[in-house]
């Protein structure tokens, strides 16, 4: 470990740049060609448009259904109509830009869209984006020719960023490059909330060997926290990031005093402690479903884009996802490679029985271990809170991906925890493009069990601890 | 007034299919985990795999019975040799990571909308019992075990059901009192000194993954003939119902998973049972929502205190539950 140590920077650098180069080549070969224009069942659609119309001579606005509706676009195009609600949910093919027209003869005379809105539209769908709105709100023909100005109600709708978009910006890129780049990064920015869960599980693998299960519910926990403080009390989001941190501190603390010490001194072997993580993981798991519910819980949050560069759209809460991750995972290398602790840490993590008998307190290491990774993992639960939803199951859910970019980089490693968790954070969201979407973990986990068959102790791991 | 009938009904669990299934799942793992020393934590994915193979070859070709029953042990079979080349090789916790990664796969992969012409997607595979009750010889009519009304066809699927985990059982007793019995009892203790009475312990290894594999998918075929075949229910959580009946009954023995499986059960149906009564006579707070997470808090928490303070189960004996680690 020593003398490897000045080394894992650019190592991982010179990896991640070859991740990339990876996913670009992949980039280049086409895409499957969609010719379809058999309208795209929306349900499995990875992309879609909701388009609306709607009477609202006199409010509140009530559904104007059995209106023909055309999308058209990228050799797609596809006539329904409006259902009874008023509504119709169409499938797209991929992400990119479509002219939506609705047929404005089949609307009942007196009505009459306002100046602003036009029967004809450009709606641009970014990748993963569904139920991107189109609205058509129409008022009385009078109304209509004498608001010059566009009512409040009567925009093209609430949906963020992408409704409302200039064509041109597709003029800047390709088609493809449009759908890889937003891909890239919300990959990579998934890959740092990953790599904060990943770090405390890398860290208590290397210090106890144990391979902690329940590690993905110390995640929901963080989340659950966030939740709680944001919407049931309501804190502002920053703050309740902050109690998210501390309570997931706690929780790995009293976790390791409660259970996992008791366990070490009672001398019980790794592979009884392993049982113990999937029964404390399937029991609080369960224990958050009582408490929350099983249904998935928003965060309060705009998802309006506060930085857009080109085809990629980061909303604010995203860009300080990201943030917040970079200045954590420094900090933890920070303390890692220059405080007393983290260097007893890492003697702990490399010989354990060598430490202890050149005087650094081992308990000691491993209750700050815990402590560490708990408040990481709770962090990266509040933020992936954020970055999608939050429900009872969604450390669990996450947690092979965790062990796939901890295996990936090498069991115990930290740095490789971080390698292992950007590639297979990119991973995921990239293979997205081509996978359907409930395919988007099969490509991660296949990708670790490729990595094990050709260089089992991961990326970044050593060759003796693969036994 | 408190509502009593589910009592009588938890007895029915004693021989339900669900329990046959378990039981023979379980007797599965004690094979890899309990003799082999393997930490198999896909169980469910040798289920799946097999169960689909079953439904999928008598429902979508039409094969006859014994053809859909060879079909899903060449495809459990194909799954432990996909599973144990990259792994069996490495340390105990990397297969444990792979299985459970890899029966992930196959549930997420089945229910992919491309493949819903052949696996049904998320609603899975009806109907693949048709060849099964072809053969049914019980004069159709209505059977009453304890309080609980049995068709023909369900009386048929359990008296194949218990043959075959008796069948199931004996032969794990003989193996494992054989040599090939004795060389994996070693390897679970000591690879190392197995290698070196030059024995291939790989292979050794992967006969123990395949024997195992097939035992969980006979189980899942019994488990799909009286209801259908439904992705969700061969997730992680099986394999862990699993890993709590094989620790309950005793890892290194043929009875336990069996035993095991019936008290799980029992248990499960008990305390669903219970809480129900008591919830509806607001006894304990909790909704209809809130009472089904139950019985999984119950199963974590006893798979804890088992590992922990009864590791070799009920039947087990303290020396064999030693986990070489």
């Amino acid at each position: 470990m020593h003398a490897t140590r000045q080394r894992p920077f650019p190592r991982a650098a010179a990896l991640l740049a070859a991740a990339f180069a990876a996913a670009l080549a992949l980039a280049l070969t086409p895409a499957a060609a969609h010719a379809a224009t058999t309208p795209i069942d929306p349900s499995t659609a990875k992309e879609s448009i909701l388009v609306r119309t709607l009477d609202n001579s006199s409010p509140p606005a009530k559904p104007l259904p059995n209106i023909p509706v055309e999308i058209s676009g990228d050799g797609y195009d596809v006539t329904t109509a409006t259902d009874a609600k008023g509504q119709i949910e169409v499938g797209v093919p991929e992400p990119g830009d479509y002219t939506v027209t609705i047929d404005t003869s089949k609307v009942p005379s007196g009505l009459a869209l306002p100046p602003a809105l036009k029967a004809s539209r450009t709606v641009t769908v970014d990748t993963g984006n569904k139920q991107v709105l189109a609205n058509y709100i129409f008022v009385s023909a009078s109304a209509a020719q004498q608001s010059s100005r566009p009512s409040s109600g009567a925009t093209s709708g609430p949906s963020s960023s992408s409704t409302s978009e200039s064509p041109s910006s597709s003029s800047s890129g390709s088609k493809f490059s449009r759908q890889i780049w937003p891909s890239i990064v919300t990959g990579l920015v998934f890959g740092l909330l990953l790599a904060l869960a990943s770090i405390g599980v890398s860290l208590i693998y290397g210090t106890t060997g144990l391979n902690n299960f329940a590690h993905g519910e110390l995640v929901t926990f963080g989340g659950l926290m966030a939740y709680t403080f944001t919407r049931l009390v309501p804190l502002p989001g920053p703050v309740a990031i902050l109690i998210a941190l501390v309570l997931g501190g706690v929780m790995g603390y009293v976790q390791d005093l409660a259970i996992w010490r008791p366990l070490r001194r009672k001398r019980v072997a790794l592979i009884p402690l392993m049982i113990v993580s999937i029964g404390l993981s399937l029991a609080l798991r369960y224990l958050f479903q009582i408490i929350y519910g099983p249904g998935s819980l928003v965060m309060p949050q705009d998802s309006s884009a506060a930085l857009s560069i080109g085809p990629v759209h980061l909303t604010g809460a995203n860009l300080w996802a990201a943030i917040i991750c970079i200045v954590a995972l420094l900090l933890v290398a920070f303390l890692l490679t220059r405080t007393n602790i983290g260097k007893a840490t890492r003697a702990v993590s490399d010989n354990r029985a060598l430490a202890a008998a050149s005087g650094i307190d081992v308990e000691r290491v491993i209750r700050i271990v815990w402590t560490a990774g708990g408040a990481l993992a709770g962090l990266g639960g509040a933020l992936l809170a954020y970055y999608q939803t939050v429900q009872w199951n969604s450390g669990s859910l996450i947690l092979l991906a965790i062990f796939a970019a901890v295996t990936l980089g090498g069991l115990g490693t930290t740095y490789g925890a971080l390698v292992g968790s950007l590639v297979i954070g990119l991973f995921i969201n990239v293979s997205a493009i081509w996978l359907p979407a409930n395919l988007k973990f099969v490509a991660a986990l296949i990708v670790m069990i490729v990595i094990l068959l050709v260089r089992p102790q991961g990326i970044l791991g050593k060759r003796d601890r693969i036994g | 007034m408190l509502d009593w009938t589910f009592l009588p009904l938890t007895l029915n669990q004693i021989i339900s299919p669900q329990t046959i299934a378990y039981a023979l799942a379980a007797l599965g793992l004690t094979v890899h985990f309990g003799y082999s020393g393997l930490l198999n934590f896909g169980q469910a994915g040798f289920m799946s795999v097999g169960a689909y193979f079953f439904a999928i070859t008598a429902t979508r070709f039409g094969f006859p019975l014994w053809a859909s029953v060879l079909a899903a042990l060449v495809g459990s079979t194909a799954f432990a040799f996909l599973l144990g080349i990259p792994t069996l090789r490495l340390r105990a916790d990397y297969l444990s990571i792979v299985t459970i990664a890899a029966a992930e796969i196959i549930r997420y992969t089945v229910q992919t909308p491309n493949l819903t012409a052949l696996t049904g997607g998320s609603d899975g595979i009806n109907g693949s019992e048709a060849g099964f009750e072809a053969i049914n010889p019980i004069p159709d009519r209505v059977y009453k075990i304890g309080v609980q009304p049995y068709t023909n066809d369900d009386l048929w699927v359990i008296i194949v059901g218990w043959v075959l985990v008796g069948a199931a059982a004996l032969f794990v007793w003989q193996l494992m009192r054989s040599p090939w019995g004795r060389i994996v009892k070693g390897i679970r203790e000591d690879e190392d000194a197995v290698r070196a009475l030059g024995k291939n312990v790989y292979s050794f290894k992967m006969q123990a993954l395949i024997i195992g594999g097939v035992l969980g998918t006979l189980g899942a075929i019994i488990n799909i003939l009286p209801t259908s075949l439904q992705p969700d229910n061969y997730g992680t959580q099986t394999t862990f119902f699993l890993w709590t009946i094989m620790l309950l009954g005793g890892a290194t023995t043929v009875l336990g998973p069996i035993i095991g499986a019936i008290i799980f059960w029992v248990v499960l149906s008990l305390s669903d049972g219970f809480i129900a009564v008591l919830s509806t006579a607001n006894i304990v707070p909790l909704s209809q929502v809130q009472q089904g997470p139950v019985r999984f808090i119950i199963v974590g928490v006893a798979l804890m205190l088992l590992v922990v303070f009864r590791p070799q189960g009920i039947f087990g004996k303290k020396k064999e539950a030693y986990f070489s680690a």
